[in-house]
């Protein structure tokens, strides 16, 4: 049973949050261990498993991003078992201007980071944090409802356009954290917002 | 997560930072990146034209200490090479050598995307230069 099944829902992106909140909760009380103590061990067992089951489920679906990272991953699964998996690729474009970005960062570095530079990389890094909520907004909106109203043959195209702009935030977002790295931008602004788990990871992989 | 002692070799000392200027006759490039962690990759080769040997190559990692390592050490190895044998590196090759844990294999493949890059452009802007095989 996929995520989705677990709350009756349709392979969709674009979910009622409030709807999906009050399923969580009818499901996570049913299979509550507290309301399983009469039950035989077995029974206990298996309820446990499935109150686990929920609340991944509600973790996979609850934020809107990571709900279509889920999504991608699931039907990438499908592909596989059919011999057909696509590399997620940013466009060619972008992968440039990330270097760009990087090795002009690097050189600031190096040449001690004067008044006059740190000015410059703090409105790229304005200008980059825009277009990272851009990203964002373009996944949560027309993109997830290209994807909710597909036809299945246009689902591979719509599923392309998601892993690209997948791909692309998360480009935008390590360089404006290594820039922010680089200036001293402790102030969380950036990662306030719902970014935990993407800062966590990005953490867990010890850039240097 | 403790790094292999190579892996922290190559990225104390990487060998071979840098870069070729594009439109040098004979240099193929290679850019490609891990969007899961944002990593970028541009890998370089100098070949001799008349030969078909990679004189030289480069690279410019910004990514984490395994795939800094793991593209460095791809330099390494493809200098003295031909552009064919090159072709035939594989990423678990540099996974053993390297000795990454199986979270750090995506860094290896990155490695060999950049080679392959680097080696179809550099074909594509020499599609009558020797490969570099046996005499003939």
């Amino acid at each position: 049973m996929d995520h989705f099944e677990v709350f009756g829902l349709p392979r969709r992106l674009r979910i009622d949050e409030a709807d999906l909140q009050r399923r969580f909760y009818k499901l996570a009380r049913r299979h509550h261990p507290d309301f399983q103590a009469q039950a035989a061990p077995d029974e206990q067992a298996r309820a446990l498993e499935a109150s686990a089951g929920v609340n991944a489920a509600y973790r996979a679906l609850r934020h809107p991003i990571a709900r279509i990272e889920y999504l991608v991953r699931l039907e990438e699964g499908r592909e596989t078992k059919e011999g057909a998996t696509v590399k997620p690729k940013a466009p060619p474009v972008l992968l440039e201007e990330m270097f760009e970005i990087q090795e002009a960062l690097a050189e600031a570095k190096a040449g001690g980071l004067t008044d006059e530079v740190r000015a410059t990389l703090s409105a790229q890094r304005e200008r980059l944090i825009a277009r990272y909520r851009d990203e964002e907004a373009r996944l949560q909106g027309p993109l997830a409802e290209g994807w909710d109203v597909a036809a299945p043959a246009e689902r591979p195209a719509r599923l392309a356009a998601l892993k690209e702009a997948l791909a692309t935030r998360a480009y935008l977002r390590t360089v404006v954290d290594d820039l922010g790295a680089a200036l001293g931008d402790t102030d969380g602004r950036f990662t306030a917002d719902g970014e935990i788990e993407g800062r966590d990871r990005h953490v867990a992989h010890h850039r240097h | 997560m403790a790094y292999s002692e190579k892996v922290v070799d190559h990225y104390n000392n990487p060998r071979n930072v840098g870069s070729f200027a594009k439109e040098t006759p004979g240099v193929g490039t290679g850019l490609v990146g891990a969007p899961e962690c944002g990593d970028v990759m541009k890998l370089q080769i100098r070949v001799n034209v008349e030969t078909g040997v990679i004189e030289d190559a480069k690279f410019k990692t910004f990514g984490c200490g395994s795939a800094i390592a793991s593209s460095s050490l791809a330099t390494e190895w493809l200098k003295g090479k031909s552009v064919d044998e090159a072709a035939k590196i594989k990423n678990t090759d540099i996974v053993n050598e390297l000795k990454l844990p199986p979270v750090k294999i995506h860094c290896s493949v990155l490695a060999e995307d950049a080679i392959k890059a680097a080696l179809t452009d550099y074909r594509e802007k020499h599609a009558s230069a020797p490969a570099g095989t046996t005499a003939r």
